[in-house]
């Protein structure tokens, strides 16, 4: 039997001591440093010229509480709508037919190529340019009966949503593994009846997350629709102080519930992404 | 005369005499400019110019005048109608001339040199069916949210159509006077509400297109808004804007734009009713 | 006179540049195992893709069961058949992937009845009884409610052999269906195949394992730069090969 092997000498033994542990004194004064600047920044607001009285009375007024009703309402169907036609231009993009390419193609360009408020506009005042709008011989209104804010907000921001979706949408199709697509053809599933019950529920997992943070952008996206008279929460918020000429103390309002509705919904999407994004190994019903 | 009323017309008086030469407040003398902001969405008072992308209007011309009578150069800014007053405030501005009314619910921290009558005036596209006011009652008329005119509109609406048992005007917000007449365009109100001020423009540059119904259906006056302390600068302004008016200048300026009948006899201050 | 259940008939398909198949012509019987080998790049998965249309001939024809795939005659000129007729042609194959793919959201169970209720339409009992009858067969009756995810990968290919039967296909193809799988799992699955091939089931499989084929195969074809090189009884090709390339193929793999 070999005996042990023999370590060179000269190295001191100092598996008896402990590590101290560390003073971390630059953690501590920068977090003083931020600390006092932070409070000189609230001390700066409080004794501002903003009437804080102003902003407790109205944070409850019936005007924002019906605002942000408008807000969550707007944000949950046009998110609907995004999605809806993101997943059918998704569908068309990756089509073989060149046509329903193109056309997925040039509404995605066409959509996120102008500003979201722009859209607005012009859905707000079609009018000018189709004044009557329906279908030859079935129907046919004035396009601004039909135009109403909520309408021209819902299709203004919907629409533009489902350009962004489509994108997200697609990458999400695309990730899905080449082998399930031809195992879905290889028992007779037709291009259509494969990307629905084995492509898409896939794609979901990946895409689902993303979107919960464009819902979230949404939610304050609406706020662009005040210019069209759609009655969501920032323009509530602009009406009262058009009255009083309290603008800032309702701005805060408005910033206030904006920043709790967003509070609410930002740990429920990391909930949403931490079920979906698990590893494969862990894919539940 | 019993002794208020001759003080309180003495003190009126004080208020607007230019026997007193006032002076230019120090920071303005130093700066050499004076700071002004304006709404330049608001033909003919303050506007772009189409053609040439200019600031021009009636306020510009107006604030020019007594600019140069006072010395000093003008740096314009602009900001939406809602900013004006906050502008004030918070001194971004040292007053504003900005087709903005003489309202006493913005008297609290500010004092008005009233200079040009105006009053809210319907008006409707040439061929709409209405002949008076009265057949606006029940109907759907649009102005900019951000003005005095939605409340104008309601207490009108309350005395003159639900008093006599006819169904109330509809009120539909726009966002600013241009939203506001594209929406009479579409049909999408019935009738609009603007300034007196700003329909011989309007009806000029498209001609034929709009029909006023009836006179400004309220009177009051279009003011140069001052900081309650600032008297120093209102006091010198208010002169000279006196001795424009007694020159003629102040008349020619308003005949350009075709609002001499707006003129006032002389400026008053806080002399508006609503 | 009895034809075969697969006509190839000079079939060429090229890759850009690549050619890889170049005019193949093969026949296949009802009722064989037919072990297609050879290296990579060789054709061999290429060609089965193209008996189930995953992947487009450029020239040649493949009849399957008599009727020509992909194409129609009409007036002496070619017409390609549209995607709904494609699909319904490849009813009657069943295949197997190198890489199982079985659906990671169904159940062992659901995969298989996925094709049967969605495609044929069949009753979703009768379906779920058969394709319990099948899992039984494959030996992971007690796996029907599991994901593949919790699977192992020679469990995942015998549902995948499941799903494949459960289309009730005419033929099956194999496309090297142990080659993913680690040592130890490669029974199972060679197991599944076997009792397929004495079961009556018409096979073409490509595959590495000589094994399997020495044993099971009633015909094995050898493959070289898309072309067939040699072709026989697996006694002849695998036992004594003629040719030189498939002497040096064997030698290699051996």
């Amino acid at each position: 039997m070999r005996a042990a092997p023999t370590l060179a000498g000269g190295f001191p033994d100092i598996s008896e001591l402990t590590v101290a542990r560390q003073a971390h004194w630059r953690r501590w004064l920068t977090a003083a440093a931020i600390i006092v600047v932070l409070a000189a920044i609230g001390r700066a607001f409080a004794n501002g010229q903003i009437e804080w009285v102003y902003v407790g009375r109205f944070l409850t007024a019936t005007a924002i509480l019906e605002g942000i009703v408008n807000t969550m309402v707007m944000a949950v169907l046009a998110m609907a709508l995004g999605i809806v036609l993101g997943v059918v231009v998704a569908i068309m993009r990756l089509s073989p037919n060149p046509v329903l390419t193109s056309v997925a193609a040039g509404y995605t360009w066409l959509f996120r190529g102008t500003p979201l408020i722009l859209q607005l506009l012009l859905w707000f005042n079609l009018a000018l340019v189709f004044p009557t709008i329906g279908i030859p011989g079935l129907w046919s209104a004035r396009a601004v009966d039909v135009m109403t804010p909520f309408l021209s907000a819902l299709l203004g921001l919907g629409i533009n949503q489902g350009a962004y979706t489509s994108e997200v949408m697609r990458a999400g199709m695309l990730s899905v593994d080449a082998g399930q697509y031809e195992a879905a053809q290889a028992i007779g599933m037709g291009r259509l009846r494969a990307l629905r019950r084995i492509i898409l529920p896939q794609a979901m997992r990946v895409v689902i997350p993303p979107l919960g943070n464009e819902f979230i952008g949404m939610v304050k996206a609406t706020s662009l629709a005040s210019v069209i008279q759609y009655p969501e929460l920032l323009h509530n918020a602009e009406n009262i102080y058009y009255a009083n000429s309290r603008v800032i103390e309702l701005l805060i309002v408005a910033g206030l519930w904006y920043l709790l509705v967003v509070s609410i919904l930002t740990p429920l999407q990391m909930l949403l992404e931490r079920r979906f994004a698990r590893g494969s190994l862990q894919i539940a019903r | 005369m019993t002794r208020l009323s001759f003080s309180v017309g003495f003190a009126a008086l004080l208020a607007l005499a230019p026997a007193q030469a006032a002076e230019l407040p120090e920071s303005i003398k130093q700066a050499g400019a004076l700071r002004l902001t304006v709404n330049s969405t608001y033909a003919p008072m303050e506007y772009r110019d189409p053609a040439t992308n200019q600031l021009v209007g009636l306020d510009i011309d107006l604030a020019n005048e007594i600019a140069k009578r006072l010395g000093v150069k003008i740096i314009w800014s602009e900001t939406p109608f809602a900013e004006l007053i906050p502008s004030l405030q918070t001194k971004r501005a040292d007053f504003i001339i900005s087709g903005i009314s003489d309202r006493s619910s913005r008297r609290e921290t500010a004092d008005f040199i009233d200079y040009l009558a105006t009053g809210p005036q319907f008006f409707v596209l040439t061929e709409n069916a209405a002949k008076t006011v009265m057949d606006l009652c029940g109907k759907k008329v649009g102005t900019t949210r951000s003005t005095s005119f939605p409340i104008e509109i309601e207490k009108w609406s309350k005395q003159n159509c639900e008093a006599g048992g006819k169904p109330a005007v509809q009120y539909v917000p726009g966002e600013n006077s241009i939203d506001v007449r594209n929406q009479l365009k579409q049909g999408r109100i019935d009738a609009a509400v603007q300034g007196s001020e700003t329909l011989p423009y309007a009806q000029q540059q498209e001609a034929g297109k709009y029909r006023v119904l009836g006179e400004p259906f309220s009177s009051g006056y279009q003011g140069i808004m001052f900081r309650k302390d600032d008297t120093a600068l209102r006091e010198v302004v208010t002169q000279h804007l006196a001795a424009m008016i007694a020159d003629g200048s102040y008349k020619a300026i308003l005949d350009k734009y075709g609002l001499g009948a707006n003129a006032v006899a002389q400026p008053m201050m806080n002399a508006a009713t609503q | 006179m009895t034809r075969p259940i697969v006509a190839i008939r000079s079939v060429s398909k090229a890759f850009g540049e690549f050619q890889a198949l170049k005019r193949v012509s093969l026949d296949v019987w009802a009722g064989e195992v037919l072990c297609v080998i050879g290296a990579s790049g060789s054709g061999k998965t290429t060609l089965l893709r193209c008996i189930n249309q995953l992947t487009s001939i450029d020239s040649g024809g493949i009849w399957l069961d008599g009727e020509l795939l992909g194409l129609r005659e009409e007036g002496g000129r070619l017409h390609r058949l549209t995607p709904q007729q494609i699909a319904r042609q490849r009813l009657k194959t069943g295949m197997v992937f190198q890489r199982f793919n079985l659906f990671p959201h169904r159940t062992a169970l659901e995969n298989i009845t996925e094709g049967p209720v969605q495609v044929q339409g069949r009753k979703r009992e009768d379906a779920r009884a058969e394709a319990m009858e099948l899992l039984r067969r494959v030996g992971l009756a007690a796996k029907a409610d599991a994901y593949p995810a919790e699977l192992s990968g020679g469990q995942q290919q015998r549902v995948a052999i499941a799903r494949a039967l459960a289309m009730k296909p005419m033929l099956m193809l194999f496309d090297e269906p142990t080659s993913a799988l680690d040592p130890e799992l490669v029974g199972e699955v060679l197991s599944v195949m076997k009792e397929l091939a004495r079961s009556g089931m018409t096979m073409m499989v490509v595959t590495h394992e000589l094994g399997f084929a020495r044993e099971v195969a009633d015909t094995v074809v050898y493959m070289d730069h898309g072309a067939i090189v040699e072709s026989g009884t697996a006694a002849d090709v695998l036992g004594a090969p003629r040719e030189a390339r498939t002497q040096s193929f064997l030698s290699a793999v051996i």
